[in-house]
This record gives C-alpha cells, sequence and structure tokens, in this order.
C-alpha cells in the first residue's frame, strides 16, 4: 500500500471518528429549532445560549466534580489494589495461578441486573449508599478485572533478569517489586490508568443506582436533560462539549506514556 | 531454604490479599443472591409468596421461544460487532504505525468516541439516525439513495446498533495494538523485507503473529461486555422493531426491572454468566493465554 492510500485511510477514519462528536458540537451551538430543523442544517448562525445556560447552572459544575473524583478515586485505588495482583500473576508459579486469574475475569462477566439490586441492598446496610467512596469501590470491583489483567500482560513484556539479579543481590521480593518491577511497568501504569479513568468516567448504571442524588457524576446528571416529553438538546451537547475539555486534557496529558507504556517490550 | 518458601508464600498471600478481599466482597453476595433468586419465583410485586421453585425458571426459559431469539440476538450482536472492531481497529493500527505525520493528532481525534460521554453520543447518534431529520438520510438522499428507517426497520435495526458499538469500541482495540505493535522488535520485520516480502504478507506471517495476545487480550474483553451491552441498545431500539434487537441483557432487564420479577431475571443472568465463562475458558485454553508465559524459578 503507498503513502498515499494509507493517508486516505487513516483520515477517512478520523472523520468516522470524529462525525458524530462534530454533530454533537454543531447542535451545541444550534437553537432549539435549528437542532430539530429539516432537513439538517449545516450552516446556521451560532449562539452561545447552550453554553451560557450551563455554565450559569451550579449543577453541571457539580456533577463535574463528582466525576472528578469518583474517576480519579478509582483509578488510583483500582491500580494500587490491581498492580500487585497482576504481578503474582505474572510472575509467580503457584499452585491455582490460572483458576486465580480466571476467577478475577469472571468477576466482569455477571451481567449488572444480576448486581445491582444486591449491590443496593449492600449498600443500604453499609450505609454508603450516595457517597463517593461507595461509588469509588463498586468502580473499582467493576475494573478490577480489566486492570489486573492488562497489567499481568505488561509484567510478562518485562524481561525477568533484572528482577532475577536484585535477588541475587539479597533483596527481599517486596524490595523487589517496588524497586525494581514498579517504575519499569510506570509507562504500563499510566495506559491502564487512562482506560480505568474513562471508564470510570463514563460509567452510567451503577453510578445511576448508587448514586443519583448527593453524589450525581456527568453521565446520570446528563441523562436528566432528557425528559419524558422533549430532549434538550442544547443543555444535553453543549454539556457534553464541556465536559470533553477535561477528558482531553487527560488524554493529551498522559498519551505520550501511554504509547511508550504500550511499548515496553523494546527494553528487551 | 525452608524461611525461603515461607518468605515466597507470605509475599503472594499479602500481595493477592487486597483484591481477593475486594472481589469477594463485591461478587460473592450478589452472585449468591442471583442463584437464589433464580430457583425462586420470588417477584417485588408479591414480595410476601416466593415459593421455591427448583429449575422451574430454567425450564420455562429454555421452552420459550423468546429466550432464543435473544440469545440469537444477542449473539450475532457480539459477534459481529467484536469481529469489526477487531479488523478495523488492528488494520488501522498497523497504518497509523506505519504513519510519520500528524500522528498525535490522529491518534487524539480516535480515542475521541471512548473520551465522550456515552450518554450524550448515543443520543446524538439518535438524532442522526432519525429518518425525517436525521443527518444520515439526509446524506443518503443527496447520493440519489432511498431514505431508511434506520431503527426502526428489521433490516437495518441490529445493523445500525453494530455500526454505533464498533465507532465507540473500535478505539479500545486500537489503543491496545498500537502499543503491542510499538512493543515488537524490528529484526524480524526488517529480514522480510530484505527476503522480499510485500507489506501484506509482512502483515498477515509476522505482524498478526507477534501481535496476537495483545489482540486476544483486547478481543476478550470486548467480547465479554459486548454480549451484555445494554445502554446503547436502550437508547437506540429498546430491543426493537418488535424483538429483534432485544438482546439477552435486555430481556433480563425487562422482567426484572419492568415487571419486577427478580427471580426469572436471575435465571437468565446465571445462563449469561455461563456461556460467558464456557466460552472465555475455552478461548483462553485455546490461546495459551490462562496461565504465564514464564515465571521465577524459586
Amino acid at each position: 500500500m503507498n503513502k498515499l492510500t494509507r493517508r486516505i485511510i487513516l483520515y477517512a477514519f478520523a472523520i468516522w471518528s470524529f462525525f458524530p462528536l462534530y454533530w454533537l458540537l454543531n447542535t451545541s451551538f444550534k437553537t432549539s429549532k435549528d437542532a430539530l430543523a429539516r432537513p439538517p442544517t449545516f450552516i446556521f448562525k451560532p449562539i452561545l445560549d447552550n453554553y451560557l445556560d450551563v455554565i450559569s447552572n451550579n449543577e453541571v459544575w457539580n456533577y463535574f466534580v463528582d466525576s472528578l473524583i469518583v474517576a480519579m478515586g478509582t483509578t488510583f485505588f483500582g491500580l494500587l489494589i490491581g498492580i500487585p495482583a497482576a504481578y503474582i500473576l505474572a510472575r509467580f508459579n503457584f499452585k491455582g495461578n490460572a483458576d486465580y486469574g480466571f476467577w478475577i475475569l469472571s468477576t466482569r462477566m455477571t451481567p449488572p441486573i444480576a448486581m445491582l439490586i444486591p449491590f443496593f441492598i449492600m449498600y443500604l446496610k453499609l450505609g454508603i449508599l450516595d457517597t463517593h467512596i461507595g461509588l469509588i469501590i463498586a468502580h473499582v470491583g467493576l475494573n478490577l478485572s480489566i486492570i489486573v489483567w492488562l497489567m499481568r500482560g505488561f509484567y510478562e513484556e518485562i524481561p525477568m533478569e533484572i528482577e532475577e539479579a536484585s535477588y541475587v543481590d539479597g533483596s527481599s521480593y517486596f524490595q523487589t517489586f517496588y524497586k525494581i518491577a514498579l517504575p519499569l511497568s510506570l509507562p504500563g501504569i499510566s495506559a491502564v490508568g487512562i482506560i480505568t479513568f474513562l471508564f470510570s468516567w463514563n460509567e452510567f448504571l451503577f453510578a445511576l443506582v448508587l448514586g443519583d442524588s448527593v453524589v450525581r457524576t456527568s453521565p446520570v446528571g446528563l441523562y436528566g436533560f432528557v425528559g419524558y416529553q422533549k430532549i434538550y438538546w442544547g443543555q444535553l451537547s453543549a454539556s457534553a462539549s464541556l465536559l470533553l475539555i477535561p477528558v482531553l486534557f487527560f488524554v493529551f496529558l498522559f498519551q505520550k506514556p501511554l504509547i511508550k507504556g504500550l511499548t515496553l517490550g523494546s527494553f528487551k | 531454604m525452608n524461611s525461603f518458601k515461607k518468605q515466597r508464600t507470605k509475599f503472594i498471600v499479602l500481595m493477592l490479599m487486597p483484591a481477593t478481599i475486594l472481589l469477594v466482597g463485591l461478587t460473592l453476595f450478589p452472585f449468591i443472591v442471583s442463584l437464589i433468586l433464580s430457583f425462586t419465583d420470588y417477584s417485588l410485586l408479591r414480595p410476601g409468596q416466593t415459593k421455591f421453585i427448583f429449575l422451574d425458571n430454567y425450564i420455562e426459559l429454555m421452552t420459550t421461544d423468546e429466550f432464543w431469539i435473544a440469545l440469537r440476538v444477542t449473539v450475532v450482536f457480539t459477534v459481529l460487532a467484536v469481529l469489526l472492531q477487531v479488523i478495523i481497529g488492528v488494520f488501522i493500527a498497523n497504518l497509523l504505525h506505519q504513519e510519520t505525520h500528524n500522528i498525535s493528532f490522529l491518534r487524539t481525534i480516535y480515542l475521541l468516541p471512548l473520551a465522550i460521554t456515552p450518554i450524550a453520543a448515543t443520543f446524538t447518534f439518535r438524532l442522526m439516525f432519525n429518518p425525517s431529520l436525521g443527518v444520515f438520510n439526509y446524506f443518503m438522499k443527496s447520493l440519489g439513495f432511498p431514505p431508511q428507517a434506520w431503527l426502526a426497520s428489521p433490516s437495518t435495526a441490529l445493523f445500525s446498533l453494530i455500526v454505533v458499538d464498533t465507532w465507540q469500541w473500535t478505539p479500545f482495540i486500537l489503543l491496545i495494538c498500537l502499543g503491542g505493535l510499538a512493543s515488537l522488535p524490528n529484526e524480524p520485520f526488517e529480514a522480510a523485507k530484505v527476503d522480499g516480502a510485500s507489506n501484506w504478507q509482512i502483515f498477515t506471517k509476522i505482524t498478526i503473529p507477534m501481535l496476537y495476545p495483545f489482540i486476544g487480550l483486547a478481543l476478550l474483553f470486548r467480547s465479554i461486555d459486548a454480549f451484555k451491552t445494554f445502554d446503547i441498545i436502550y437508547v437506540l431500539t429498546s430491543g426493537g422493531p418488535g424483538i429483534l434487537t432485544r438482546t439477552l441483557n435486555l430481556y433480563a432487564f425487562k422482567h426484572g426491572i419492568e415487571f419486577l420479577s427478580m427471580g426469572y431475571a436471575g435465571s437468565i443472568a446465571i445462563i449469561m454468566l455461563i456461556i460467558t465463562i464456557v466460552v472465555a475458558q475455552i478461548f483462553l485454553r485455546k490461546n495459551n493465554l490462562l496461565k504465564p508465559k514464564d515465571t521465577f524459578k524459586r
């Protein structure tokens, strides 16, 4: 395939990825009449009312703060709990290694319908319904499988010799993990971290059932713009566009280590 | 030697402890509750009169056409959507890996579908699919094709859902593959080029086999998630037209949340869990992904 064909395909895929977002942005600058015009309008008189409306509305700011706390907390605790388990699964051949790994994976397989009501009962009894920590615990549980399995993949890519040399030098298991393996996997950690962050940031069902009044994350909050009678397209699209900014910032910030992170094998 | 072994065991136990406690705490109780419920006729409509009916829910499921239709819809949706995502994801990752200009710009654009709040994206798709004022039909008309009732017509509804799922989740596969590609050693590729292999031969004979563990992991997680897709189907078609796009998850939701018969919903959930476990076990064993590649010898 020559250079031109390759570029055409790559930019065509970029248009495909961007088009729905273009339409969302487009809608956010339209009056409600323009948003539902037929045929759909590409050129129109843009208005800022939707954005002013959303910004002056403290609620959207609260969604943002709640989402940020939950997603950051989930990422931090998820990595803190998941990385040690991943390291053990990648490096130690103990009886039941494969079964333990599969059990962790299986926690992602249960359909949410089976989890929601028991979760709700459990949270009610524990008194952590509608709290940040409650939602963080649920999101960590939902994403631990992917953290452990992806991190295990990364540890398998790191050559073992360095760690083995550290043992020969008399370091303990924990010292070797903490001082050698952990820094070597830092890029991998940021990669898995960003995936966890995005999963938590966008999670809807558990955030709706276990949160909703005090703690309302942005997906749940944005759902509020969808009424029974009508959809408030202006507010919905404007707040979704605004909420994309911090995520983009996060993705952009972590992009270099993210790709480098997945390139760990080049240490070989 | 003995204290060595003790230390090793202690380390393993301590490192696995937090994850184990959290997952047992979070998943064991819901699982047991669902399992028990699935053997009863528990309904929130008459909570006091729950009877133990053993396998009746399962027998009823197995003899209901609706269940088999839902199972077929779920399998078709999962297989087609994930297949499409893996093919596009691997292909684009390979192209982007060879590209030299604007790589980080392209990468950021590609990640957008994963970053936008799904609720907003899904409703935007609903607007775009709208038969009379949607932009898709506008394009169809401009190109001289007849307009379609995308989400309402039996021939296009499932296809439209697969398109939306593919739009949203291809970046996930792409991301993992990009990283995998960058981690491959250069030597085999250079050797192949010296031997005069074509780009296509390099792609199929070297790239794919070497990228294989990464593709396998991405495919596995995507399949598990696609099998229980809920939001996009609920928002876009709610399972319609009729029950043609009603997946097992929506079927369970209908019985559990709308009809409040939790026992029946529980049995659907258990069946889904069993199917996923069996398929995942076969997949992982066949691809040798279950056990670690190499471990400490001591």
